[in-house]
């Protein structure tokens, strides 16, 4: 399929249109005006789709217009059939003679041969009658089957358009996809940019360590103390203790990481400089060893001071403190 | 310099059409000439009913002198008439019937125009078909200059607006488009120049406002005018729902304007009625294209203000006006068939990869062509080239008996055979 592919610099409308048109040649297949696709489409739907276009009444139409003809006349054939008269002396004068018939021709084979015809006319008889009878049956199955593969057809028809719909939709959001990658920029990290540049070089610095488990936000002031624990692990880990909710920061990412983000700021503006990390003189480092998964085992052993150190930068309780300052 | 505006309706709220475009050029004319307007006492368009107290007023510091409608339109006798010179061989004296049948007939108006022609150094004619402008051209010929606003529609086919189109001295024609077919039907080879119209367009909008007072959250496509079947709406509703079904997160269609016919319920279809042009200028600039479905347009005023305000314009392909002026502006497109109007609907979504640059080249083609000092430079152009010029003579209407003789051809054939397609400039 053709992808639309349109300069800034020079767009052109009649270039536009052009291309519009090879796409929707390609998707229809053959290149067939509106006017012609809508008699092609009335054409199917009128003669073979349409169920508006069958006689509900075809069966009882066509037992109306249904003549059964009387049945033909049998001719019962015995024994004594050929022989038969209403005249008495004549009955008896031929029986009589039928010895000497019988001296020239075997009547009893004509007898038979006739007797057995009749059987078979009655026989047939039944047969088309057992298949007028029927007949309806036909119809009327005919006529379901009729209605059933137009329903199916116009079930077809309607899932063909659907999936055309998802076709168009999914082009869509592909184009779509790809004219948004087409505008977002990549920024290269900047080293060397305070204490953001500083946090995030921190995470470069230790590619090696496991990712901390998700902390929920309900938990995250008993985290909190659970980082501010683990500064017997080191260096890191007194940069973890000095903001003890970085540690859920880096974990929790975007949720609740703007969150304190922002707060945190926040702190700064009112107070530059004062932050603990600052006091003390340390960079703040999101995935600092209280973090680390090796470190787990220390945060029981937090004490209350650091968890309500941890809470402080985790709730957006206002320090006494920043009233002073405002 | 004087002027007279001649116009068959001239208020200040009238909204759209060949009066507003009148009112427009007589107020933006004012700062180079005198102006006076001469109109009907008629309002309403499909009756002409006297409403308007005759006599003279001031509207937007422009004088309006109005003159009653000396019958109101028989819709009747009207389409009947129509349909027989329209579609069947007939006679001048039939037209001149239809003519009188459509109206605005004001005799007085005529008869003013003829009294006060030497106080005028020109005349301007706004809307050939109409009664006002045919007789008014034939009282005072050598000043007329007529602004013909016409569509591609079996009227301009007539024969007794030949004469009317050769005599004028000049033409100022709203597109190239409408140039071709006035230059085929008539033959008029006389000073003519495409000016079109401005538009007051403010300076600033507020689409947020607009979206926030009729409570739209998703992006839309706009339409602002009558919402009529003359104006292609069968046609567009039926391709928009076909849209909405195709293309689930595309734009909704929002309609702007009274309603002759009934708006289908959709649950992306919103109408929202007759508003005020601050509501409109804002749906303009909140809008991500306008659409225009009219297969006959002479000029799209409110395309133009789209264009105006950066947005691109989704026009009907039919209408050879329209696609030339998106060919012209690159800054729309057009469709023909439902496919393309969906793929060119999709292409002109805001976020889509299209919208933007060609609302910029909207806006430049604007800019560049539709301006008012451009418009008002072409009006005072021409006026001062007529003022050189001589002015021609009128032909004659034929004697009575030829009047009579039923030898013209159905003017719909006429105009059948006019050449079709975009022009170029």
């Amino acid at each position: 399929m053709s992808e639309m592919n349109v300069r800034s610099d020079a767009v052109d409308v009649e270039q536009i249109m052009r291309q519009i048109r090879a796409r929707i040649r390609e998707k229809r297949g053959a290149d067939y005006t509106e006017a012609e696709i809508q008699q092609l489409a009335t054409v199917k739907l009128e003669k073979f789709l349409d169920p508006r276009g069958l006689r509900s009444d075809l069966v009882a139409q066509y037992r109306k217009q249904r003549v059964v003809p009387p049945a033909p006349p049998n001719y019962e054939f015995g024994e004594t059939t050929l022989y038969e008269t209403h005249r008495g002396p004549l009955s008896a004068l031929r029986r009589l003679f039928r010895p000497l018939l019988k001296l020239f021709f075997n009547p009893d084979k004509i007898t038979s041969v006739l007797h057995l015809q009749s059987e078979i006319n009655r026989q047939a008889e039944e047969r088309l009658r057992r298949l007028e009878e029927r007949e309806p049956l036909s119809y009327e199955l005919l006529h379901n089957l009729t209605l059933e593969i137009t329903r199916l057809g116009i079930e077809v028809h309607n899932l063909k358009m659907r999936v055309e719909s998802l076709t168009s939709r999914m082009d869509f959001d592909e184009r779509r996809a790809r004219s948004l990658e087409t505008v977002v920029e990549y920024r290269q990290p900047r080293q060397n940019q305070g204490q953001g540049g500083g946090q995030r070089q921190g995470g470069q610095n230790q590619p090696q360590r496991q990712p901390a488990p998700v902390v929920p936000i309900a938990a995250a002031q008993g985290t909190g103390a659970a980082g501010a624990t683990s500064t017997s692990s080191g260096e890191a880990s007194s940069a973890q203790a000095a903001t003890p909710g970085s540690g859920q920061q880096g974990q929790d990412g975007g949720q609740t990481g703007n969150g304190e983000r922002r707060r945190r700021r926040r702190r700064r503006r009112r107070r530059p400089g004062s932050t603990l990390a600052n006091a003390q003189g340390q960079t703040w480092a999101p995935n600092a060893a209280g973090d680390n998964g090796d470190d787990t085992g220390g945060s029981d052993a937090g004490s209350d001071a650091d968890a309500d150190a941890g809470a402080d930068e985790l709730d957006d309780t206002p320090d006494p403190s920043d009233a002073t300052d405002q | 310099m004087k002027l007279a505006v001649v116009v068959q309706r001239y208020a200040a709220d009238l909204s759209g059409g060949a009066e507003l475009h009148a009112r427009y050029i007589a107020e933006r004319l004012s700062r180079h000439a005198q102006v006076e307007v001469l109109t009907t006492c008629a309002r309403d368009y499909v009756t002409w009913k006297n409403e308007l107290p005759a006599g003279e007023e001031t509207i937007r510091g422009i004088t309006v002198r109005r003159f009653p409608v000396s019958h109101p339109r028989d819709p009747k006798r009207f389409g009947k008439l129509s349909h027989w010179v329209f579609d069947h061989p007939h006679s001048i004296a039939d037209e001149l019937q239809w003519l009188d049948s459509e109206g605005p007939a004001s005799p007085a108006l005529v008869t003013h125009l003829a009294s006060r022609a030497n106080d005028f150094d020109f005349v301007l004619f706004f809307s050939f078909r109409y009664y006002h402008a045919w007789h008014g051209v034939r009282a005072v010929p050598a000043k007329a200059v007529l602004v013909p606003t016409a569509e591609r529609d079996p009227a301009i086919g007539l024969s007794i607006f030949g004469p009317i189109f050769r005599g004028v001295r000049g033409v100022m024609f709203n597109s190239p488009e409408e140039r071709a077919l006035i230059t085929h039907v008539s033959d008029r080879r006389g000073p003519g120049i495409v000016v079109g119209v401005g538009s007051e367009i403010p300076e600033r909008t507020q689409p947020w406002r607009f979206k926030k007072k009729f409570n739209i959250r998703r992006p839309f496509a706009l339409y602002v005018g009558r919402i009529d079947e003359n104006k292609g709406f069968p046609e567009l509703f039926s391709h928009f729902e076909r849209y909405a079904t195709m293309y689930p997160h595309g734009l909704d269609l929002v309609l702007i304007g009274s309603n002759v016919m009934s708006v289908p319920k959709h649950a992306r279809i919103r109408h929202l009625g007759f508003l005020p042009d601050e509501d409109k200028y804002d749906a303009l600039a909140a809008c991500d294209a306008l659409i225009m479905p009219s297969k006959y347009e002479s000029l799209s005023m409110v395309a133009l203000e789209a264009w105006a305000m950066g947005k691109p314009v989704l026009a009907n392909g039919g209408c050879d006006v329209l696609r030339g002026q998106c060919i012209r502006s690159n800054a729309g497109l057009y469709y023909d068939s439902f496919e393309e109007f969906a793929e060119a609907l999709y292409q002109l979504e805001a976020t889509g990869p299209l919208g933007q640059i060609l609302g910029a080249n909207g806006r430049e083609f604007f800019r560049r062509h539709y301006a008012w000092p451009v418009i008002e430079r072409k009006y005072l152009d021409m006026f001062e080239r007529l003022s050189r010029e001589p002015a021609p003579a009128l032909e004659p209407l034929p004697g009575f008996f030829a009047r009579r003789r039923r030898d013209l051809p159905p003017s719909r054939g006429i105009v059948d055979a006019a050449p079709t397609g975009a022009a170029r400039a």
